[in-house]
């Protein structure tokens, strides 16, 4: 789950008291973001991936007014002001194949104090989530923010030959230039791909030809950084889609809105002669909720007030239609995708009564899969025979594969060790590592599993197929086998299927004292004695007989008898 | 049955022994002046000393004799010892040379009287503790008449452990000890007698034959009603047997299934190994969750995986693209951005939770009303730690028909906490991409406290839609193994994969 530490002093002014820790964590139970950790000014909180804007201090102090009941429906807009400067971006169609979406806003301190610390500090926290985030580590998306008095628009977004750009990067104070960057900035080496085609980068510049940023890897210093005192910022995204691009900016602004800062549209004008006034990016967006589909989440009807009521309560706006009501979503709710999406809101804006809920008269017959109950049987014969029931993983160890040879089973790409590396495609060599982890123990030792192994099936649709398999392991001074043969014979027999043993080489086993079992052409065991290499290896000081069914072969044998 | 051994008995019934055994309880019941070492015991039996061993171990085991325990501590003289016994210890040595030399002495001297470096060293570094030199060189007593006139104590003791005779002085044992002229060797003796119980004992004849295990010959023949049986020692120690019984998680998770079949639900199963599309697509994760990504999803080499059915594969790239689905006019939803692609549907991946066990039912089209679940494995790229493994089970259920709501979904909740005999819920929001409403249910658990169990939600219609299912269908996804450790007091998520066959057959 996302998770941000967050200024409990910078909340609680958002709040009309200070709140202790545990009715917080009660007021977030009923949210989507919880209390991770709690020390003196830091506050941990982690949210669901759908809840980014309760990460920010703003838009946890949004929610939690209007939980509190001091503030409802989406924050009042403050009027906006005019601008000297109309903002807006030119987009150039060489950034058209690498990542041609953009959309910015232009937010304005409520009084002349402007930009404080603590505001900042959050914008750039938030920054960097939503870069992690919706911004798939920038490929998606990527923030920035700048001051913007210093910016003469319209702000230009081209390809632009490296030869050609040179800029003082963030927090450097000599000039380089592109090509150099691209070869020597650590954060270039990190996202230079994202911006940089051939010989050409990204770069946003003003009318003026100062550059603000290297989209998406780093802004400039002179026009590219925000500090505390600045009045009006603009905020950019750029990106390969509109809607990841959209979302940041929206997402971003929550941080200004529950402050009070105004917020303007940033008009988006070309390649040629598209253009668009940037207004969906900053203003909210309207979802139809039909009376119905609250009725079928909810399971009753909510009363009309009840369901404005709980809108404003999650600081949504909204009014009743003819089918329902039409909500309205600020830009830091791009979670709001549709009527279920709205709908959830609602229903969940109140507590879940428990005992409301009721468990519905069930007009279904209950049962198990004939092939599970089938499977189960076996299980229950092994216990029978007196064989102790392990219950083991599907992976197992390189180490036991490369001792048992054979056809490789299927290989994990990303495994987390050797010890969980391979599928297993017999249970065999899962048991093979229990041996070895009772070799402490005396013998005779004997037990056997029912449980599945994926073999390779290069037809079936995931290229594996899950069979599953009963497995019977017998180790003492007298193990041999004639003891697991037996055995089969008995469990087949125990299904009235008889088979017919012949003679083969099984990986593991002692050539010549190996065995497969056909029942009608079929083969559906495997049986043998282990090796004694492998028996020195494991430090098994006893011989071991192994016999290894294969329940999926034998299943369509005797599912018409053992079918429900 | 027993381990072959005979078995005395007491009172008037003869009992017969092994010849060996005989022998020697009989030999230890004639000695009258008290118990014997195992050479007496060899001279008064004639039986080879290994063979008295071992049957004196045997009839140990029966009760018939007692063996007392005599701890010796044995000292004697190293060879250097010898040699300071007949050549004299190297401080007498070199007293002696000094006084042939006129009471002084230098080293090359002492060196020419026959004294190692070593032992010239501790002769001076003892007369000096004693007080007999004076400092300075060449080396000269500290008066003319200092020199002692009888024998050194350490050379009284050092005849005492030469001779094995006499109390010798313990604090000079120990310092001739240190310097390596005497060592000590600790024996023990076992004397041997016949307990009470071996000489009340009535022995059988010599002779007389007795009967062992009982054979099938024996039983044809009828020899058996002819012949004693020779008693066995029920006391023997006995061969290690176990039973078997089912391993106690599995046995938990079908106790756990007990419960939904009851509620109507049906099982169904689907593949470990799924591809992407299953896994993720149908569900209407978008393709580049992070979820999905190489580090947290387990996918596998060398395996090529395949497209589902064209039809299906349309309808949901469509969902995933905001477009409407083949044969409609509206979109499902506003679909996630980007391009949909099949080259990532095709790809395998090892199950990361049982919703497409789900999935695949609902592609199936079932009549609703239905009701499914399935309690199976799945898989998560995890590091291996007492709280975390790569396999997890989770108990996957959906209910499908006309009404159905949240309201019903906490009822299953509550009706599931119930049959694990939890009795208080409550319910918080919570996110999966393919349901909305999405809530937690949380348990109160007397140790834990409230512990998140029942995820769950409303299937979104951008996951039913494509599936061809038009009634509402809650789901959810109960991490089972939470609820099994609790419910078998494990505190380790390695426990339930138990294979220690030991604590296998004592139970948990």
């Amino acid at each position: 789950m996302p998770q941000s530490v967050l200024s409990r002093a910078r909340l609680e002014a958002l709040l009309p008291t200070p709140i202790t820790d545990r009715i917080l964590e009660e007021l977030l139970f009923g949210s989507k973001a919880e209390v991770a950790g709690a020390a003196g000014d830091e506050l941990t909180i982690s949210v669901t991936p759908d809840r980014l804007d309760l990460l920010s201090e703003g838009g946890l102090g949004l929610y939690l007014q209007g939980v509190l009941g001091v503030a409802h429906g989406i924050p009042k807009k403050p009027p906006a002001a005019g601008h000297a400067k109309v903002p807006s971006f030119r987009v150039d169609a060489s950034v058209e194949p690498i990542r041609p979406a953009i959309a910015g806003a232009l937010v304005r301190s409520p009084d002349d104090a402007g930009l404080d610390a603590g505001t900042l500090a959050e914008a750039i926290r938030v920054q960097e989530i939503l870069h992690a985030t919706v911004g798939r580590d920038r490929r998606a998306a990527s923030l920035g923010i700048y001051p913007w008095d210093v910016i003469e628009p319209p702000v230009r977004y081209s390809l632009e030959p490296l030869a050609d750009v040179a800029f003082v990067p963030l927090s450097e104070e000599t000039e380089v230039r592109a090509d150099r960057f691209f070869t020597d900035h650590p954060m270039a080496e990190r996202y230079g791909a994202l911006g940089r085609v051939g010989g050409r980068c990204l770069v946003l510049r003003d009318r003026r030809g100062a550059v603000l940023s290297l989209p998406p890897v780093l802004n400039a210093r002179a026009a590219g950084e925000a500090r505390v005192g600045h009045r009006e910022l603009l905020i950019e995204a750029t990106g390969r889609e509109a809607r990841p691009v959209r979302e940041a900016v929206g997402l971003l602004l929550v941080v200004f809105a529950a402050r009070g800062w105004s917020v303007s549209p940033v008009a988006v004008e070309g390649p040629g002669e598209r253009r668009d006034d940037g207004r969906a990016v900053v203003e909210p967006h309207a979802v139809d909720l039909p009376s119905a589909l609250v009725r079928a989440v909810a399971g009753d009807p909510l009363p009309s007030s009840e369901v404005l009521r709980r809108l404003a309560r999650c600081r949504l706006g909204g009014h009743a239609t003819e089918a329902g009501w039409r909500a309205e979503a600020p830009p830091w709710r791009p979670d709001l995708l549709g009527p279920i999406d709205v709908a959830e809101d609602v229903y969940l804006a109140a507590p879940v009564a428990v005992d409301a809920g009721v468990v519905p008269a069930s007009r279904t017959v209950g049962r198990r899969r004939g092939e599970t109950l089938y499977r189960r049987r076996f299980a229950e014969r092994l216990i029978g025979l007196g064989l102790t029931a392990p219950h083991t993983s599907l992976f197992v160890s390189s180490e036991v594969v490369a001792r048992v040879g054979g056809p490789e089973p299927i290989r994990l790409r990303n495994p987390v060790s050797t010890e969980f590396a391979y599928l297993r495609d017999r249970l065999f060599l899962s048991h093979l590592e229990v041996l070895e982890r009772n070799t402490r123990h005396g013998y005779p030792q004997q037990f056997g599993e029912v449980g599945p192994v994926i073999v390779r099936a290069p037809s079936a649709e995931s290229g594996g197929e899950t069979r599953y398999r009963a497995s019977l392991v017998i180790a003492s001074e007298s193990a041999g086998f004639a003891d697991v043969a037996a055995r089969v014979d008995y469990l087949l027999g125990d299904r009235d299927v008889s088979g017919v043993r012949e003679p083969a080489e099984v990986p593991g086993a002692i050539p010549g004292r190996a065995a497969r079992l056909r029942v009608a052409g079929e083969t559906v065991a495997e049986m043998g004695e282990v090796h004694p290499r492998i028996l020195t290896e494991l430090g098994v000081p006893v011989p071991v007989a192994f016999a290894e069914l294969d329940l999926s072969a034998l299943w369509p044998l005797v599912a018409p008898r053992d079918g429900p | 049955m027993a381990g072959g051994e005979e078995e005395p008995s007491l009172g008037a019934t003869p009992v017969s022994l092994s010849t060996p055994e005989r022998s020697v309880l009989l030999a230890l019941r004639n000695v009258e002046d008290g118990p014997v070492d195992e050479e007496e015991i060899v001279r008064r039996t004639g039986l080879a000393s290994d063979q008295v061993r071992g049957t004196l171990q045997r009839l140990r085991s029966k009760h018939l004799v007692e063996v007392a325990e005599e701890h010796l501590t044995i000292r004697s003289l190293t060879p250097r010892g010898e040699d300071s016994r007949l050549r004299g210890l190297p401080e007498r040595r070199f007293l002696e040379a000094m006084l042939r030399h006129g009471g002084a002495l230098t080293a090359e001297e002492a060196s020419a009287e026959g004294l190692r470096d070593e032992e010239r060293s501790a002769a001076i570094g003892i007369l000096r503790r004693r007080g007999l030199l004076a400092d300075g060189l060449p080396f000269r007593l500290r008066a003319p008449d200092a020199a002692p006139t009888g024998p050194f104590p350490e050379e009284l003791v050092l005849g005492q452990v030469a001779d094995g005779v006499g109390e010798a002085d313990e604090a000079i044992v120990t310092a001739l000890e240190r310097r390596g002229l005497v060592r000590e060797e600790h024996r023990s003796r076992k004397h041997w007698s016949a307990s009470e119980e071996g000489r009340r004992l009535t022995l059988a004849p010599e002779g007389e034959p007795t009967l062992g295990p009982l054979t099938s010959s024996l039983l044809a023949s009828g020899e058996w009603n002819l012949r004693s049986f020779r008693p066995y020692d029920v006391r023997a120690p006995v061969p290690f047997v176990t039973g078997a019984r089912p391993h106690p998680y599995v046995a938990w998770l079908e106790q756990f299934e007990e419960v939904l079949v009851g509620l109507g639900f049906e099982q169904s199963e689907g593949p470990l190994l799924e591809t992407e599309f299953w896994n993720n697509d149908v569900l209407f994760m978008p393709q580049d969750h992070p979820a999905r990504s190489i580090h947290d999803a387990l996918s596998v080499e060398e395996v090529e995986g395949h497209l589902p059915p064209p039809e299906l594969l349309a309808r949901v790239a469509a969902v995933h693209e905001g477009r409407p689905m083949p044969g409609e006019s509206e979109a499902v939803g506003p679909g996630w951005p980007g391009r949909y692609d099949p080259r990532i549907a095709s790809r395998p991946v090892l199950r990361s939770q049982t919703t497409p066990v789900s999935a695949r039912f609902l592609a199936g089209h079932p009549p609703p009303p239905f009701r499914m679940f399935s309690l199976d494995r799945n898989f998560r790229r995890e590091e291996v730690d007492a709280t975390h493994h790569l396999e997890f089970t989770q108990c996957e259920g959906i209910l499908g028909e006309e009404g159905i709501s949240m309201r019903h979904l906490v009822g299953i909740f509550r009706e599931l906490a119930r049959a694990i005999g939890i009795r208080e819920l409550k319910i918080r929001p919570s996110y999966f991409p393919f349901t909305e409403p999405s809530i937690e249910g949380y348990v109160q658990h007397p140790q834990l406290g409230w512990i998140e169990v029942f995820p769950g939600g409303l299937f979104r219609p951008e996951v039913t839609r494509p599936l061809g299912v038009e009634v509402p269908v809650i789901a959810w996804g109960v991490g089972v193994m939470r609820l099994a450790m609790v419910s078998l007091g494990l505190h380790d998520v390695r426990d339930l994969f138990l294979d220690d066959l030991r604590r296998l057959q004592g139970g948990r």
